[in-house]
């Protein structure tokens, strides 16, 4: 395949995160727009920010009152997590350079690494095809949010919030179904992110991702794991 | 600076740089196998703490919504339902799981 076809294919891969990002990028403009954000301030916060949970608790804090010290402090605690998910992004692709790779980093979220890591081929331009596309989509998001303003029925709404959940545990069962020991690992972390969640607040997720990949150094086989050269 | 543009230009500083610290030093690293095997576990720990617990937070109201949700899309999943198909179906379910809450 030509990097063109591979990008395309990535585009392709990355369609479902669409799903959930525009009604997830229209949920956060909504709270931008309640919070006294400009439609061009909501969108360029999408564009440059690009941390969906991040941003959604940037525009919350904005609506509180918050200062800027502090939005800037929990925000750097909450994306701390994508260092990790870019080192694990950029330590699995082929065929890059260093701007593709700051490229590739800026475009690094949990759906793009998640989508990519547990994805058969490991080309850049795989990557940067799912991960471009959920960007722009999430920008889309936000800018059909500050055009319709009008917020979306809760119910509505709240289904919409289970579809990058439904997309998580769909990248993961089949991995689960491959290996018991998975399994085991998954089950532990999230008891573990659970457990954590009571004390460390913010820094659970970074702390118990971490972790459990520490345990599962003793519990998984080699051969269970995809991705890298493996 | 204004608030707004302060907030918006700190916010994407501190979300960059430590995602672009991996993309201008991975060249000169080369993992040993364990570190490898630590990377290519993280996937499914961080899934693992994505999901859990936050999923039970999808409705504020009712935590249930979610864990059905959740069990819908492994469902699914398991059923080999592609990717796509799973986060549509599981929205429509749950509209349709809100719809005969009142009910109860």
């Amino acid at each position: 395949m030509s990097r063109k076809d591979k990008f395309i294919d990535g585009c392709k891969k990355g369609i479902p995160i669409t799903f959930g990002y525009v009604p997830m990028g229209i949920g956060y403009a909504a709270i931008a727009i309640k919070a006294g954000m400009t439609p061009l301030e909501t969108i360029s916060m999408s564009f440059l920010v690009y941390a969906g949970a991040g941003q959604i608790i940037a525009a919350s804090m904005v609506l509180s009152g918050a200062t800027a010290m502090a939005i800037i402090l929990t925000n750097f605690v909450v994306n701390l997590r994508y260092f990790v998910m870019s080192t694990c992004v950029l330590n699995q692709v082929e065929e890059s350079n260093t701007p593709l790779n700051i490229l590739a980093a800026h475009v690094t979220v949990d759906e793009s690494f998640a989508m990519f890591s547990l994805s058969e081929d490991s080309s850049i331009w795989i990557y940067l095809g799912i991960a471009i596309t959920a960007w722009l989509s999430w920008c889309l998001g936000a800018w059909i949010g500050v055009v319709i303003l009008d917020i979306l029925p809760v119910i509505v709404a709240n289904s919409f919030n289970i579809s990058l959940y439904a997309l998580f545990v769909a990248i993961l069962v089949p991995a689960i179904k491959e290996s018991r020991q998975i399994a085991l690992l998954v089950l532990v972390t999230a008891v573990l992110n659970i457990v954590l969640g009571q004390f460390l607040g913010n820094w659970s997720l970074i702390v118990s991702t971490l972790l459990g990949a520490g345990i599962g150094m003793y519990i998984v086989d080699d051969e269970y794991i995809l991705g890298g050269d493996g | 600076m204004d608030y707004m543009a302060v907030v918006i230009i700190g916010c994407a500083l501190v979300t960059f740089i430590p995602r672009v610290i991996p993309a201008l030093f991975i060249d000169k690293l080369d993992f040993s196998p364990k570190v490898d095997k630590f990377l290519n576990l993280i996937p499914y720990t961080a899934l693992a703490a994505l999901i859990c617990p936050g999923v039970l937070t999808v409705d504020n109201q009712l935590w249930y919504i979610g864990l059905i949700g959740a069990i819908v899309a492994a469902g699914l999943a398991w059923k080999k339902v592609p990717l796509g198909a799973i986060v549509i179906l599981t929205v429509v379910i749950l509209i349709g799981v809100y719809s005969i809450v009142p009910f109860f």
